[in-house]
């Protein structure tokens, strides 16, 4: 890594469906330990942009991973040190998975083929199940906890990997405002005790984790503003930006937006 | 009765006939666990519905069934799985046009060869009591290369069932798995054109999966309860049919569809879901 100390580097990505564009000519670094907000509104690109640093979308254009080149196709360790936590999404209730076997599937693929998961990983995954407040649910069936509970699961997961950086694609969707505060004060908290690169998505300006100083505005595929999360929350760059009257005020130190 | 059904026991064909149940059950209930949990019934009905065609066409053309049931199988397999990782389009359509396109072959060849040939219906019904020991064999073959499958990746299976995106995105070789599994589809069901036939096995592909789907949340024992209820299926339905002098491969069917109603009417699981339902999800969001 002689250029930099960039962890993620995407220069000029094109990213294309059908005739379209999702992506127009992306550029964004980010160095390690930054917590990153990708944040726009329907329709931006937000989660194109993290699906091609997760390697589940071609680009054209170049990106670099930990100083290397890399396509959508990933080997096996770079896939280890990228993390990623979805939506919310559906799971019947009837699925066979225990809320701790769903944190350990996080380690699997570092263990590699025809290796069991020992104690160590089982300890491990307990552990994070406390930090996230879940370890009383470990012996339940994952599919009848509930939204908040399944996605603390889903961060114990992604950090079981031990992954560098960890992508996260709007983890508080669908969730009540009280467990959504609950959810930003966790990741927090991961980005306070595990050494991580964090791009955290979303097109709630009002429900950002308070550790995130850094937001990328996405608008139609393009890149409207990168810099920080203060300068970007006024009321004036977010009008012009997205074209749409919208005010914000600021209360306990922090902006929020509202409809203007 | 006993009697009857031991000294039955002495013939070679009812000995194989009850060796293929045992494989058939296994094999099928088995796959039965991935069709279920990956929701992809459709796949498992396409599948069968290649090696039933291919097997037609390769009767028709004086190949062995069973290989050109194989090849018409990965052939469709080499087709699903790119489809499937593809999300501009509903792969259900696709399916869809695939299963109904590979019926009308199968049909298109049966129609020619049941004037020449009458071995062409038991393609489609099975016939446990016509097989041959190669059947056996290679059954007995698949049925082994499958549990060493699902014992050896057992921990890459249980990520890819849970969410193969996030297996894949966690370093899990998801592809690797899902391939494998498509082949394995592919062998499993041109090996048991021979026992259940090409029509009935999607019974046996879906049913001892959404047995165990009703009785437990432990993987281990999720594919453990599949293959004991295929395999009794299997049996069960033979013994039936043959005291009743039934056609083997419906009364298997129908046996089938009897042991998951018990096991939904009885199921623990949908009882304690509903009552966790109605109690308990607001308390755990209070939390």
């Amino acid at each position: 890594m002689t250029k930099s100390q960039n962890i993620i580097d995407l220069n000029e990505i094109i990213v294309r469906k059908g005739k379209g564009l999702l992506l127009e000519g992306i550029s964004l670094s980010v160095s390690r330990n930054e917590f990153v907000g990708i944040i726009g509104p329907n329709g931006a690109g937000k989660t194109t942009l993290l699906n091609l640093i997760a390697g589940f979308e071609r680009f054209e254009g170049t990106l670099s991973l930990f100083g290397h080149r890399e396509t959508w196709m990933r080997s096996r360790e770079t896939r280890l040190r990228v993390g990623y936590v979805p939506q919310l999404f559906q799971i019947d209730p009837a699925f066979p998975i225990l809320a701790l076997e769903a944190v350990m599937t996080g380690a699997i693929g570092r263990l590699g083929l025809l290796r069991s998961i020992g104690r160590g990983e089982r300890e491990k995954a307990m552990r994070l199940m406390e930090m996230m407040r879940v370890d009383h649910l470990a012996d339940r069936p994952l599919g009848q906890l509930s939204g908040g509970e399944r996605q603390k699961v889903s961060l114990a997961r992604a950090i079981l990997q031990e992954p560098d950086i960890l992508l996260m694609d709007e983890p508080t969707a669908n969730l009540d405002m009280a467990i959504q505060k609950e959810v930003l004060n966790l990741i927090d908290e991961i980005h306070k005790r595990e050494a991580l690169t964090l791009l955290f998505v979303t097109h709630d300006f009002n429900m950002l984790p308070s550790a995130m100083r850094r937001a990328v505005l996405l608008n139609r595929g393009k890149k409207v503003f990168d810099g920080d999360i203060n300068t970007a929350l006024s009321g004036n760059t977010l009008s012009r930006l997205f074209q749409y009257p919208l005010e914000t005020f600021e209360r306990n130190g922090r902006r929020f937006v509202c409809y203007g | 009765m006993a009697e009857h059904l031991i000294e039955a026991l002495t013939y070679a064909p009812i000995q194989r006939a009850a060796m293929a149940c045992v494989l058939c059950g296994a094999s099928c209930s088995l796959l039965s666990v991935f069709v279920v949990l990956m929701k992809m019934p459709l796949i498992g009905v396409s599948m069968s519905h290649a090696a039933f065609a291919g097997a037609v066409l390769g009767m028709l053309l004086n190949f062995n069934p069973f290989l050109s049931g194989f090849t018409l199988c990965l052939l469709v397999a080499g087709v699903l799985g790119p489809l499937s990782d593809r999300t501009d389009m509903a792969p259900e359509n696709v399916l869809g046009i695939m299963f109904s396109f590979l019926m009308g072959l199968a049909f298109l060849g049966m129609g020619i060869l049941t004037r020449t040939k009458a071995g062409a219906l038991n393609l489609m019904w099975g016939s446990l009591l016509s097989l041959s020991g190669s059947d056996i064999i290679i059954l007995a073959l698949i049925t082994l290369v499958l549990v060493l499958f699902v014992f050896l990746f057992f921990k890459e299976i249980r990520s890819v069932l849970f969410n193969r995106r996030l297996a894949g995105a966690s370093g899990v070789p998801e592809r690797l798995i899902y391939y494998a599994l498509l082949f394995l589809t592919g062998a499993v069901v041109s090996s048991n054109l021979a026992t259940v036939g090409g029509l009935l096995i999607f019974a046996l592909l879906v049913q001892p999966g959404a047995t165990a789907l009703q009785l437990t949340y432990n993987l281990k024992h999720f594919f453990l309860i599949s293959a004991a209820s295929g395999i009794s299926a299997c049996i069960f339905g033979l013994i039936v049919s043959y005291i009743f002098d039934l056609p083997s491969g419906a009364s298997v069917v129908l046996m089938a569809t009897t042991i998951f109603a018990t096991a939904y009417i009885f199921s623990p699981k949908r009882r304690s879901t509903k009552l966790r339902k109605e109690n308990l999800s607001h308390e755990n969001d209070a939390r």
